[in-house]
This record gives structure tokens, C-alpha cells and sequence, in this order.
């Protein structure tokens, strides 16, 4: 599978542990160094999980916010990524479930299409099925979506998944493997297609 | 599920890479607008107000504070009575559209209230590129929130009894009240908000009648 390839490893060249002590001490250039190392990460993962612009980055502001708030109990047994992924998930778990409440989805998969179109790689798929996929996922309950976003969209690894969900590995492959069976449930009346 | 079915999920869910709730490319991400809420929440104290907007507050509060202290001047030697039109909005019709010469203060204006005019007036010149789509800064939403105290202070004290200044204050006291709000808006709601604040702005004229009149009787002077 081709991935996206956004592991949660952290840019050799920034020192954060110091980043993060200047941080507590104040100092906002080290805030924004800190934010550039992290931010495209998170939005990016906000934006997979929400599939809105404007969601993606009020939830991309309230990590950042949560975090520098709660910056000194960050202990450092995770790496920051990891930490500040952890809580961008959380916030959009909980901003997510008011939205549903809220709304119905409004926007048609193909207008995200066209908003962001899909990239050249994009395979020729049929139209049908990628909608019944992305609606499949959409339906998915949201641990297994979140797990088969970021390992099967995002390319995060189940060691990096279960980091971040606080699960034990083997949790996370099981989801991954549960979130699957699920899809090829909801598209099991193509099968015949696939075959053919 | 064959093997082969199962091939074509994982083909499926590479397609789902670059089709299912697609990011954009980083160079569009809106980071830079991100960090500065983040920015404003987190470093409020350290965060310099822009070069542009800071230097536009002075300018429009020079401006605006000497024209009005003019006014205030030149009233206070019974000079001309005549600046505003006959068509002076009263209090009681306040939300009517008015025009920009409409209404301005007939009395002389006291150095305190003509100061809190240029005041005013400043804040709200320099309120678009203070917020520019993100909220505003704490030093800003300060400021904003001691205008709207005065305005209200004036508008219970004598000096609001008369009635163009009155009807001045109100729609500044009006759109004060929105300028406050903005702090607690959500980013999505600020744009609608910012919106509001522009069609009361413009509507009322509020800027330009401060404007006008102090531009008036400095020439007058």
C-alpha cells in the first residue's frame, strides 16, 4: 500500500526538549518553532478525520492552545508528537460528536473532491464504489475509523496508532482488522465485480 | 472473502489516500492564521501588535483627537451652530440609517469626552486589520471593553442629554457592544460577526461623521 507516510518522528534538528523549556518559560519564538514542527501534522490528521476546512483548523487551534496550557505536564515518557496527536484526536472525537448532533453531513463527498482535488496518483475507481467506500468509512464506529485513517490513509504504524490511543499494539491491529471485516461488509454486494 | 477480494480493498483504500477527506497541499494549509490564535491565547502579553495597526491607532487618534479637540475649542467660543444638518437623527429613531452629516454634537464637546471621540474612533479605524479574520488581542479587547464602559458612563451623564451627541454615543455604544462580542466568537461565527460590525459601521457612519466633523471645524478654525 502506498503511504502517506506522516510517522510521528520528530525533526532531528529541533531540539524539544529545550523548545519546550523555552515554551514554559515564555518565550513565543520557541512557541511558533514548536507549532511549525507539529502543526502541518495535526491539521493534516484533523482535516482526514473531519474531511472540513473550517473544522480542521478550529480543531487544529485547540490542540495547540490545550497544549501549550498544558505544557508543563508533559513529562516526556512520549514523545511530544505523539502527546500533541493524542490530543488532537480527543479534541476531535468530542468537537465531532456535538457536530453530528448538530448536522447531518452537508457536504457531498464530491464537492470535498473538488474543493481538494484527488491527487494524479488516484486510481481510476468507479465513482459508485468510491462513494460507497467513503461512506462505508464514514460509518465505521469512530475507534475503528480513527485507527483505519491513520493507518490506512495517514501511514501512521500500529506502534505509533496505539501511542497515541493510549491501546496496547495488539489493540490496534485487531481494530484495524475489525474496521476492514466492516468495509468489506458494506461493500460485500460488489463482490461479484471484484471477481469478475 | 478471497484473497483477490481482498487485494482489491487494499486498492480500494489506496485509492481512499488520495480521495477520502483529502488534505490539502501544506502551502495551503492556513497555519499561519491558526498560529495566530494560538498565538493570541497563549502568548497574549508577548504578542507585538502589527507594525501597520499600531501605527494607524496613532495616526487616527492624532487625527481624529486634534480634530475634535478643535471642535471642542471652537465650540466653546460659541463659533459656528450650524454643522449639523437639519435632518439631526434623535435618539429615539437611533437605528435608522443616517447619513455622514447627520448628526454630530451641537454643544461644546469637554477635552475628557472629545478625547474618548478620538479614542473611540481609532479603535474602530484600526478594528479590520487588528482582527484580520482571527480573534483580536487581548490589549485590543481591553481597550474595547473601557470604551463601551465610558460610552455607557456618557451617555448617563449630562453630557448625553444632548441629543446628537447622544444619538453618537448609541450607535457607538451599539457597535462597541459587537466589537466586545467578537472575543467570544468562534472563528467561523467572527467572519459573520466582522460582517455585522462593517454594516453598522457603514450604515450609521459613525467613523466619518466623527471624521467630518473634525475635519470641518478644523477648517473652520
Amino acid at each position: 500500500m502506498t503511504r502517506t507516510a506522516f510517522a510521528l518522528q520528530t525533526n532531528p534538528k529541533v531540539n524539544e526538549p529545550e523548545l519546550i523549556a523555552r515554551v514554559l518559560a515564555g518565550d513565543r519564538l520557541a512557541g511558533r518553532e514548536l507549532y511549525d514542527a507539529h502543526a502541518p501534522r495535526v491539521y493534516r490528521l484533523a482535516y482526514r478525520l473531519t474531511g472540513d476546512a473550517e473544522l480542521a483548523r478550529e480543531f487544529t487551534q485547540d490542540t495547540f492552545v490545550r497544549a501549550f496550557h498544558r505544557l508543563a505536564d508533559f513529562r516526556g515518557d512520549a514523545a511530544f508528537s505523539t502527546w500533541i496527536h493524542r490530543i488532537t484526536v480527543t479534541v476531535v472525537a468530542n468537537a465531532m460528536r456535538k457536530v453530528r448532533r448538530l448536522r447531518e453531513r452537508e457536504t457531498d463527498l464530491s464537492d470535498l473532491d473538488t474543493a481538494y482535488p484527488a491527487s494524479a496518483g488516484a486510481r481510476r475507481v468507479d465513482p459508485d464504489l468510491r462513494d460507497r467506500l467513503a461512506k462505508a468509512i464514514d460509518a465505521l464506529p469512530e475507534i475503528y475509523r480513527t485507527t483505519l485513517i491513520m493507518h490506512d490513509l495517514e501511514g501512521y504504524t500500529h506502534t505509533e496508532i496505539a501511542g497515541v490511543l493510549g491501546v496496547a499494539e495488539g489493540t490496534c491491529k485487531s481494530r484495524l482488522s475489525a474496521a476492514r471485516a466492516q468495509l468489506r461488509a458494506a461493500l460485500a454486494d460488489f463482490a461479484k465485480e471484484y471477481e469478475t | 472473502m478471497t484473497d483477490e477480494n481482498r487485494d482489491r480493498l487494499d486498492e480500494l483504500l489506496q485509492d481512499a489516500a488520495l480521495t477520502y477527506n483529502r488534505p490539502p497541499d501544506e502551502r495551503l494549509m492556513p497555519l499561519d492564521e491558526i498560529w495566530a490564535s494560538v498565538e493570541a491565547q497563549t502568548f497574549p502579553a508577548a504578542r507585538p501588535p502589527s507594525r501597520s495597526a499600531h501605527w494607524l491607532r496613532i495616526a487616527a487618534a492624532l487625527v481624529i483627537g486634534v480634530g475634535i479637540g478643535r471642535l471642542s475649542f471652537i465650540l466653546g467660543r460659541a463659533k459656528p451652530t450650524s454643522f449639523v444638518s437639519a435632518s439631526a437623527t434623535s435618539a429615539a429613531n437611533s437605528s435608522a440609517p443616517v447619513s455622514s452629516t447627520a448628526t454630530a454634537p451641537t454643544q461644546p464637546l469637554d477635552p475628557t469626552t472629545s478625547r474618548y471621540l478620538g479614542q473611540a474612533a481609532a479603535l474602530l479605524i484600526a478594528l479590520p486589520t487588528e482582527t484580520n479574520g482571527a480573534r483580536p488581542d487581548q490589549a485590543f479587547m481591553k481597550r474595547a471593553n473601557e470604551l463601551l464602559l465610558t460610552t455607557r458612563l456618557l451617555i448617563d451623564s449630562p453630557s448625553g442629554a444632548e441629543p446628537a451627541l447622544r444619538n453618537l454615543l448609541e450607535d457607538l455604544e451599539l457597535v462597541l457592544v459587537q466589537v466586545v462580542r467578537l472575543e467570544k466568537e468562534r472563528d467561523h461565527t467572527r467572519r459573520t460577526e466582522m460582517e455585522l460590525i462593517q454594516q453598522a459601521l457603514d450604515q450609521r457612519d459613525v467613523i466619518p461623521r466623527l471624521r467630518t466633523a473634525a475635519s470641518e471645524y478644523a477648517a473652520d478654525d
